[in-house]
């Protein structure tokens, strides 16, 4: 492109010196046209002083350029990653839109004097049944305590490596599972019915 | 060590144990760290190893208790508490889906059999009139219910033998074994002797599996032992024709175990009893100490 630009300028000149050719003192006598001091620049763009050191000179700063870019845009991309895991919603805790719908309360009854009397009556009784129970249950586990701690005692006077031995916690005892009582007792040979469900319940990972 | 002997037998058991520890101290030379009670005992059982073995026999015993399958008859007044319970839940809560589901087929039935039913505004509505309503929904919930038949609570009225772990399934029994002790066959927990070389729990746990039942291979207990350490003990001498030097009597160490699974079939001499019926099959001193581990909660 250099090459053409430079030779479109060079016919521009030469008819532009080529019209006043009585008056020039440029005429040389073979007839060759020597260009001035102005024109020898444009011929020889192409391998000029300052065409031939430019490229050099990008050697030395483009890396270091391009290597400033690069730390530039992994800092940000660093500043970007220390942002902290979003929390996942526990919702349970959120309470649905559509429970604070007001159409959805019931009447709340007018409760007579009777009724709230015995309401507070059988509470204040419930406690007190309740007191005795956990009375009795904490004096039971007490004295079971007790026996094992006079188990202990006795089983230490007989042998120490006996004691010892009791004193090991028994590793093969926990996971400990069993299932707890029912309403009713389970029955016998009895296949429950195969029940298919579509698991809706949100995953989210962080 | 003739005339020391014959002291001991007369002697409550702490005097004997001192006097142990000074003879120990004399011919074996055992060395005093402290007078810690610890140490004590150490000294002590370090002389009796040596040279004096223990004067008591050592049985270990199971107390294999079937946990409750079913959940016990209500108290009167839990009765009250938790109907009353449920009548302020009741009062306190919202509507439920379900039941506004109810309220507005109502509405739309009230609607439609009113004079100015307009079927098309409805349509334009809900569109179609194929819908299940709440109430036929619940109907055939209720059928579905209905053809279910689960087992009976209150199987046992007619009375199961006492040998039967099906009995009484409300409560927490305790399995009982006749043995022969001494001279007398008596109703206690199974308990094996306890021989050199194991612990106490194996001890246990071979008086279980050596049970006339299970060595014939009728009767199967498959029990979960809780943990290597005793949960009571009972202490007893000897009647004194039998007391001799060596043996002045004998302490059973008692191991609590659940019940994971039991065969039915089970004939004598076993018996499941529940806490409060021990008192009928076990001797008074040995229900004294017995009583106090086995929980009823």
């Amino acid at each position: 492109m250099s090459i053409a630009v430079s030779r479109a300028l060079c016919r521009v000149l030469s008819r532009q010196t080529a019209v006043p050719t009585n008056v020039s003192s440029l005429m040389g006598v073979d007839g060759h046209v020597s260009q001035g001091p102005w024109f020898a620049s444009v011929l020889t763009l192409k391998t000029s002083a300052p065409l031939r050191a430019e490229p050099k000179k990008k050697k030395k700063v483009d890396p270091r350029r391009e290597q400033m870019v690069r730390e530039r845009l992994k800092k940000k991309l660093k500043k970007l990653e220390r942002v902290p895991p979003e929390l996942i919603p526990i919702e349970d805790f959120t309470t649905p839109a559509k429970y604070m719908d007001e159409t959805r309360v019931r009447g709340a009854p007018q409760l007579p004097f009777e009724e709230s009397e015995r309401r507070a009556l059988l509470l204040k009784e419930w406690s007190r049944y309740k007191q005795t129970q956990h009375r009795a249950e904490m004096e039971a586990v007490g004295l079971a305590v007790e026996a094992q701690r006079e188990a202990l005692e006795e089983l230490r006077l007989e042998s120490e490596e006996l004691y010892q031995a009791a004193l090991r916690p028994d590793p093969l005892l926990f996971p400990f599972n069993h299932q707890g009582p029912s309403y009713t007792p389970p029955k016998a040979q009895y296949e429950a019915p195969e029940g298919k469900y579509n698991n809706i319940t949100k995953v989210y990972t962080q | 060590m003739a005339a020391p002997c014959s002291r001991m037998a007369n002697r409550p058991l702490w005097q004997f144990i001192t006097n142990v520890r000074r003879t120990g101290l004399k011919h074996t030379g055992v060395r005093q760290i402290s007078l810690s009670s610890a140490c004590r005992a150490a000294t002590q059982t370090r002389s009796k190893t040596e040279g004096v073995p223990s004067p008591w026999k050592l049985y270990g015993a199971v107390c294999l208790q079937r946990l409750p399958v079913i959940s016990q008859e209500r108290n009167p007044i839990e009765d009250q508490f938790a109907e009353l319970m449920h009548q302020m839940e009741l009062e306190r809560s919202l509507l439920s889906d379900h039941e506004q589901r109810l309220l507005e087929d109502s509405e739309r039935m009230t609607r439609k059999q009113a004079d100015n039913y307009d079927s098309d505004e409805e349509e334009a509505d809900y569109g179609g009139q194929e819908t299940i309503t709440a109430q036929d929904q619940e109907d055939t919930w209720e059928q579905k219910l209905k053809h279910f038949q689960p087992a009976l609570r209150d199987r046992d009225v007619g009375g199961t033998p006492l040998g039967s772990v099906e009995r009484c399934l409300g409560d927490s029994l305790v399995l009982l074994v006749q043995q022969t002790v001494g001279k007398e066959t008596i109703w206690l927990l199974p308990q094996a002797q306890w021989e050199a070389g194991e612990t106490l729990r194996q001890t246990a746990e071979r008086g279980l599996s050596s049970l006339p039942g299970q060595l014939c291979g009728e009767a199967d207990f498959k029990a979960t032992f809780l943990g290597n350490t005793p949960c009571g003990v009972y202490r007893y001498k000897f009647p004194k024709e039998v007391r001799t030097e060596r043996c002045v009597g004998a302490k059973v160490f008692f191991f609590k175990a659940f019940l994971s699974a039991g065969s039915a079939s089970q004939k004598e001499p076993f018996l499941w009893v529940k806490k409060t019926e021990l008192q009928g099959y076990l001797k008074p001193p040995y229900l004294e100490k017995v009583d106090r581990f086995i929980l009823n909660l």
